[in-house]
């Protein structure tokens, strides 16, 4: 890929030649083995789960296991998102299994099956935004505000999530992979009650329940919210937006980005800011909502 | 297997399991009450009416 991409180049260019370009550009940056998240994935749930030993046997302060038990639950999701598009290895490549190993193991901390997140999630690709078939849809909101009181409000009052990810799985023909979800919280659950009876119901809560509320908040802010926001355009170059974080792009998670995510999803995480300043002038070209980034 | 389940994840279920342990133990931690029947009497007292009032309304925080 020699060809350098530039404003004025891209200004004189036919749609055609534009959409070549794109996925030239967008090329490069694909079939590449994202290690990092191998890694981040499994070394994540690792962490997290030596969290209870170190601190129920003293060596850890129980304030340093909750605000490390957090991280780690919000950092949980992203691995498995790389394996969830086959970013690790597809069908039928030798890498598959750890593609699935990275993709059922780190999202161990979040209490959230590999497979339900894997179907839920190429139905939100399939119909980003789309009020009816979209499954992430119902974290739209008018503010940050808004977002964050609809988000508790629903968890506290019952689980319109759950139930628009159980209807996206009916709807797809996949209900059976509720039973993971039923498996998964069951577990959960009585890990929660085990640990409260035996005496250790504080750790219990500052270990692994509040921090996956928080956690959950947040990714679906980062992940779903904030790229999406106002939620209301639909199609390739219209549904999702770049965005300036004021957490910056590591305390974002990366989803500044999250419109070449939409756009290519074979592209790792890490490539995605590259990725974003190569194509930018397309993106610019198309009339995507690049904010200020 | 399925009233098993759900009462599982009933609000009740999670009241009993976990709330009750919780508070009794958050009531003795910060020394509101000291370890014995009455810190784990309280803890059920306060646990399962806040069950009870979340199964029957249908939310945790009673406004739906």
């Amino acid at each position: 890929m020699d060809q350098v991409v530039n404003s004025a180049g891209v200004e004189t260019m036919t749609d055609e030649q534009l959409d070549v370009l794109e996925r030239q550009i967008a090329g490069k940056y694909m079939r590449i083995v994202p290690w990092g998240a191998v890694a981040w994935g499994i070394g994540n749930c690792l962490v997290f789960i030596a969290l209870f030993p170190l601190v129920l046997l003293g060596v850890l302060p129980l304030w340093l296991g909750f605000v490390a038990a957090t991280a780690c639950v919000a950092l949980s999701y992203l691995p498995s998102h790389e394996a969830q598009h086959n970013i690790i290895a597809g069908k039928g490549r030798p890498l598959r299994w750890l593609n699935e190993l990275v993709g059922h193991v780190s999202t161990i901390p979040l209490v959230y099956p590999y497979r339900v997140l894997r179907a839920t999630h190429m139905e939100h690709h399939a119909h980003t935004n789309n009020p009816e078939l979209d499954p992430d849809y119902d974290v739209c909101a008018k503010s940050s505000w808004d977002f964050l009181v609809k988000n508790v409000r629903g968890r506290l009052v019952g689980g319109q999530r759950d139930d628009a990810y159980g209807n996206a799985l009916a709807r797809t023909g996949q209900s059976g992979l509720l039973i993971d979800a039923v498996a998964y919280n069951t577990v959960f659950l009585l890990i929660m009650f085990t640990m409260a009876w035996s005496g250790y119901a504080i750790e219990a809560a500052l270990l692994w329940w509040l921090p996956k509320h928080i956690a959950t908040t947040y990714i679906s802010y980062y992940l779903s919210w904030a790229p999406h926001h106002p939620g209301e355009a639909q199609g390739r170059y219209r549904d999702t937006r770049a965005f300036r974080s004021r957490l910056g792009n590591l305390g974002s998670m990366g989803m500044q980005y999250h419109i070449i995510h939409h756009l290519y999803p074979r592209i790792p995480l890490s490539l995605t800011p590259a990725a974003y300043r190569d194509l930018k002038p397309i993106l610019e070209r198309k009339g995507c909502d690049l904010g200020a980034l | 297997m399925q009233q098993v389940i759900k009462f599982l994840f009933s609000p009740v279920a999670f009241a009993l399991g976990f709330l009750w342990p919780l508070f009794t133990q958050i009531f003795i931690a910060t020394d509101l009450l000291q370890a014995g029947g009455l810190a784990i009497g309280i803890g059920a007292v306060v646990a399962l009416t806040w069950g009870v009032m979340a199964q029957l309304r249908g939310s945790w925080i009673w406004i739906k």
